[in-house]
C-alpha cells in the first residue's frame, strides 16, 4: 500500500469535471483507491464519491492505493492533481 | 461510429401521376383537361407562381418546377380580351411545364385547357387557397425528394422518445429491441431502419414496407412482433432522437462518467444525440436504455441532473462545505 498526502492547487478545487478527469484517471489502474479529506474516505474511483468531498482549493487530500500497479496509479493521480487537473 | 455516408440516397424526380395519386385525396386535386402527361417530371421541391411568366417575361422562369395559379394569376387572365388570354397562357406552354395546380377552385376557359392538353401540361383544380396548397404540395416534395439512409439498428418509441440502438451485428440489438418491447416499448423497426431527413434538422424513421415488424432472433429465426405482441407493440414512423451505440466494453476507451462531455454523431447532416454504452453479461442493457430515454425528457423538460449536481458542489466548494449526512439528526425512527 501507498499513501500520498496532496493539495488541490486549481483554483476551482475538485469540481465536477477534474472529478470526472480523476475517477477516469483512477480506472485505468487495477489498484485499489481511496481519497480521504477530514476523515472522510471515499472510493476514488466513484465520481459521486470524489464529488462528495467538495476540496476547495488548498484543501488537503490523503491518498492510498492498493494493489498490483500501485506506484504507477500514485503516479499517475499525484501528477494530475498537481497539475491542478490542467485547468488554470 | 460507423454510418456509411455512400448509402445515402434521394429521389432525382417524381412523376405527375405518382405525386397526384399519392394526394388527390388529401389535397382534393381534381384533373381539369385531359392532358396525357402524367409521366411529366417534377425534379425540384419548389413550387413556382407564373405570374410575370403570363405577363410576359420568362428570364429565370422557373418553368420545371410546379407551377400554382391562385386567385392573382386568373384575374390578370381574365382582365385580358380573349386573344391577349390565350396568348399570355401559350407564353407559359412554350415551357415544359410538368403540371399546373389552380387553386381557390378557380377553372381556365376551355380553349386554355385544351392548349394545354395538346402540350401534354395536366391541369389540376383544388378548393384550398394558394397559401394552404402551397404549403401541403411543398411539404409532400419535400419529404419525397429528402435525404435517406438506410441504418443497421433497432429504432423503438421508449416513453415516446425515438431510440435508435446501433452496434455492430450479434451484439444483442434485436434482442434488447424485443425486451423493451415486452416491457410495454413499441418497436418501430429492426436491422433495416431507413432514416428521412424531415425539414431541417429533423430525423424520420421507419422499417421496409417488406419486412415492417419481422425480427430475426439468434437461434430462433424469423418472428413477426405485431402478431405476436400486438398492435400495441409497434408503430409505423417515429422521430430518431437518439442514438444509443452498444459496444463490449473495452479497458482504455474513454466513457462519460457526468454525462456533461455530451457526443453527438452526424446522420444525414443533422447532428444527434449520442450514447455509447458499454456492455458486459449481467448488465441489464434495458433498463439503461430506458434510463436514457428518461433522461433525455428530463433534459427536453429543462432538467439535466449533471448539470444540477455540478452547481451544487460548486457551490459547496465555494463555501468550503463538505459532503454530510443529508439528514442531520436522526430523531427516533428506528423502523
Amino acid at each position: 500500500m501507498i499513501e500520498r498526502t496532496v493539495t488541490i492547487v486549481n483554483r476551482a478545487g475538485l469540481h465536477t469535471r477534474p472529478a470526472a478527469a480523476l475517477v477516469k484517471t483512477a480506472a485505468r489502474f487495477r489498484a485499489e483507491f481511496t481519497i480521504t479529506k477530514d476523515s472522510f474516505e471515499i472510493n476514488g474511483k466513484s465520481i459521486i464519491g470524489v464529488m462528495t468531498l467538495a476540496a476547495e482549493k488548498g484543501s488537503s487530500l490523503t491518498l492510498r492505493f492498493d494493489g498490483p500497479d500501485e506506484e504507477q496509479a500514485a503516479e499517475a493521480i499525484v501528477d494530475l492533481i498537481a497539475r491542478g487537473f490542467d485547468e488554470d | 461510429m460507423k454510418l456509411d455516408p455512400s448509402s445515402e440516397t434521394r429521389k432525382r424526380s417524381i412523376s405527375v401521376g405518382s405525386l397526384f395519386e399519392a394526394t388527390k385525396d388529401r389535397f382534393k386535386l381534381t384533373q381539369l383537361n385531359g392532358a396525357n402527361g402524367f409521366a411529366n417530371e417534377i425534379k425540384d421541391k419548389n413550387l413556382h407562381r407564373p405570374g410575370l411568366a403570363l405577363a410576359g417575361y420568362v428570364g429565370l422562369f422557373t418553368y420545371d418546377r410546379l407551377q400554382i395559379m391562385g386567385n392573382t394569376e386568373i384575374r390578370y387572365l381574365k382582365s385580358l380580351d380573349p386573344e391577349q388570354r390565350r396568348n399570355a397562357f401559350t407564353t407559359l406552354l412554350e415551357f415544359q411545364i410538368p403540371c399546373i395546380v389552380l387553386t381557390n377552385g378557380n377553372l381556365l376557359d376551355a380553349n386554355l385547357l385544351e392548349a394545354a392538353s395538346a402540350k401534354a401540361i395536366p391541369i389540376f383544380g383544388t378548393e384550398f387557397s394558394t397559401t394552404k396548397i402551397s404549403y401541403f404540395l411543398a411539404d409532400f416534395l419535400d419529404d419525397q425528394f429528402a435525404p435517406q439512409v438506410v441504418v443497421h439498428g433497432s429504432l423503438v418509441d421508449v416513453y415516446g422518445v425515438g431510440v435508435l440502438v446501433a452496434g455492430r451485428s450479434g451484439i444483442g440489438k434485436s434482442e434488447i429491441a424485443l425486451d423493451l418491447v415486452e416491457r410495454g416499448h413499441r418497436l418501430v423497426a429492426d436491422d433495416v431502419v431507413m432514416i428521412t431527413r424531415k425539414g431541417e434538422g429533423i430525423l424520420i424513421g421507419a422499417g421496409t414496407d417488406l419486412v415492417k415488424h419481422f425480427m430475426e432472433v439468434r437461434g430462433l429465426g424469423l418472428i413477426d412482433v405485431r402478431s405476436m405482441f400486438g398492435i400495441r407493440a409497434i408503430r409505423y414512423q417515429k422521430r430518431v432522437e437518439i442514438i444509443v451505440e452498444l459496444e463490449e466494453w473495452k479497458e482504455n476507451e474513454d466513457y462519460t462518467r457526468t454525462g456533461l462531455d455530451d457526443s453527438t454523431v452526424t446522420i444525414l447532416d443533422v447532428e444527434m444525440p449520442l450514447v455509447k454504452l458499454p456492455i458486459f453479461p449481467g448488465k441489464n442493457v434495458t433498463v439503461i436504455t430506458e434510463v436514457i430515454s428518461l433522461n433525455y425528457l428530463l433534459k427536453h423538460y429543462g432538467y439535466d441532473a449533471a448539470k444540477v449536481l455540478a452547481k451544487r458542489l460548486e457551490g459547496m466548494i465555494e463555501h468550503k462545505g463538505q459532503g454530510n449526512r443529508a439528514i442531520n439528526y436522526f430523531e427516533h425512527d428506528f423502523e
